[in-house]
């Protein structure tokens, strides 16, 4: 990998912290490799779109270090955009204006501008240059915002829920192209999204964001080959016993499951070992993962 | 880069908003047809209707330009752009000022022209009509100060009622004023004390307002 930036990092968030009336971003460490695709993952309010925020120099940090592509931030933040693509859910075009209009403005200012691409991602995504963005539906002012991103070939992308409302058939498109840009160049890539399934389709590397606090950050495989569920049968009178590895047992009758974040089959056999019976374990989808790591650290937080 | 961002910006608005500039500009041109056919009436309605275009345009110009770009979420679209948010700033004051400028100045000197020239009032007159017609300039810019610092279209709303429930007033008591009022008939333009004060407190506060307005955004830390 060709590392242009200090450390090879594209985004570099160092206890980074903000504070709100209500809110506050607390202690966010956060480092993304150039060339890398970072998913985060957080609920409604979580703080994702904030620390976005944060690394385009939209808001400035009370604390803390904030570097993207080697620039401080947010005060070198015009050097940075240059090469930073930023979409956000709540981005809107000129409704008055049309796409052909949009497209010559940005063209106006990026040399980068790549036209024939341009060409290219508005055949793909079904778009009309000449249609005015308020005659478009919401999938296609996604896909028109989505183009006058990635035709500039920024070096970065930033995306802060960029599916969100969209039908399945829109999301689908956006992520297979998203999947194709991804795979095209050794771009670096944060996609922000509370939809797992949507992060766990084209993400590297996924960390999630619940109340303003990083809980965890891994690579997606990782997770998937850490994260185990075991169903297990307890006779009367036997007591699961607290294991490493184990972050919560539910229990309801002779039915007990645990939740692993570290999943060793010694686990298996150091339960089976007290009397209690496994009866299976299962796999956990990033979805579960992501609401089992919430919950648990909801939990370590309130204790 | 292609030339400067902030001008990118600049050219941006003034396409955006050339239909309000130029639906000005007629209702000015209106409104001097008016009054330059030199009867009591017409200097009455060609007066009410040139400052009516000049008021107007000074509160829907930053309710176009600068308060609907957040209300309609386009303001993301633009910071995402190699900008700062005092570029920004700069950007919106620069063009949003330019787009007021083009038809106030037009209107003002073609005001004094139809003065000088057609000599429908005594050149007495000079000082109080541009003290008059810095007024709106002066509102225009509070609105737009207002609009931008204040981020919300309740501010710029609140803005415009001041200025909008302010101009009779002080009109009233302008007009009220002897120093002024006196050399009203006079056949050339007499700058008395008074008149150079009030018309000089009304430039300073241009700039003052403008500089308030750079130095309350520079200080925020939030910005989208």
């Amino acid at each position: 990998m060709n590392r242009h930036y200090p450390n090879g990092l594209a985004i570099e968030l160092e206890g980074v912290g903000k504070k709100y009336r209500f809110f506050s971003l607390d202690n966010i460490h956060l480092k993304v490799p150039e060339g890398q695709i970072m998913g985060l993952i957080g609920p409604n309010g979580a703080g994702k779109s904030t620390t976005i925020r944060i690394l385009m120099g939209l808001v400035h940090q009370d604390s803390g270090e904030v570097r993207v592509l080697g620039h401080q931030m947010p005060a070198e933040q015009v050097a940075a955009k240059w090469d930073i693509g930023f979409a956000s859910e709540d981005m809107r075009l000129y409704e008055s204006e049309t796409l052909a209009w949009h497209m010559n403005f940005i063209q106006s200012i990026y040399l980068s501008w790549d036209a024939a691409y341009a060409q290219v991602l508005l055949k793909r995504f079904g778009l009309r240059a000449e249609q005015k963005i308020k005659g478009l539906s919401h999938g296609q002012r996604v896909k028109a915002t989505l183009l006058l991103v990635l035709a500039r070939r920024p070096k970065l992308l930033v995306l802060d829920e960029p599916t969100t409302g969209l039908d399945p058939v829109a999301r689908h498109e956006i992520l297979r192209e998203l999947t194709g840009v991804m795979t095209d160049e050794g771009r670096t890539v944060l996609f922000s999204s509370h939809n797992t399934q949507d992060v766990e389709q084209i993400s590297d590397r996924i960390t999630f964001i619940d109340r303003g606090r990083i809980i965890d950050s891994m690579d997606k495989e990782m997770y998937l080959d850490r994260w185990r569920r075991l169903r297990i049968e307890v006779p009367f009178g036997i007591q699961l016993p607290a294991l490493p590895g184990i972050i919560g047992v539910k229990q309801d009758g002779r039915l007990a499951i645990a939740t692993s974040n570290a999943f060793d089959p010694d686990v298996a056999n150091a339960y089976e070992s007290t009397g209690a019976r496994i009866q299976r374990i299962e796999n956990m989808t990033l979805e579960e993962i992501f609401v089992a790591n919430v919950e648990h650290s909801r939990e370590e937080v309130e204790a | 880069m292609r030339g400067s961002v902030v001008g990118h910006l600049i050219l941006k608005d003034w396409r955006l908003q050339c239909l309000p500039i130029l639906a000005s500009v007629a209702a000015g041109a209106l409104a001097l047809a008016i009054l330059q056919r030199g009867n009591e009436t017409a200097f009455v309605v060609g007066s009410v209707w040139l400052f009516v275009a000049l008021i107007v345009i000074g509160c829907m110009l930053p309710i176009f330009a600068i308060v609907n770009e957040r209300k309609k979420q386009n303001l993301a679209f633009l910071m995402s752009l190699p900008i700062s948010n005092m570029q920004y700033t700069t950007a919106k004051l620069v063009s949003t000022v330019g787009m007021f400028l083009a038809p106030w100045l037009t209107m003002v000197v073609a005001t004094l022209l139809i003065v000088q020239i057609r000599g429908i009032l005594p050149h007495g007159t000079i000082p109080i009509t541009l003290i008059l017609l810095m007024l709106p300039f002066v509102g225009f810019c509070f609105i737009a100060g207002t609009s931008l610092v204040g981020e919300s279209e309740g501010w710029s709303t609140a803005a415009t009622l001041v200025c909008n429930s302010s101009y009779g007033l002080v009109w009233y008591f302008i007009v009220k004023i002897p120093a002024l009022t006196l050399t009203f008939k006079s056949p050339v333009a007499i700058w008395s004390p008074t008149a150079l004060a009030i018309f000089g407190s009304e430039l300073a506060s241009v700039p003052l307002m403008l500089g308030l307005t750079f130095f309350l955004q520079s200080r925020k830390r939030d910005f989208v």
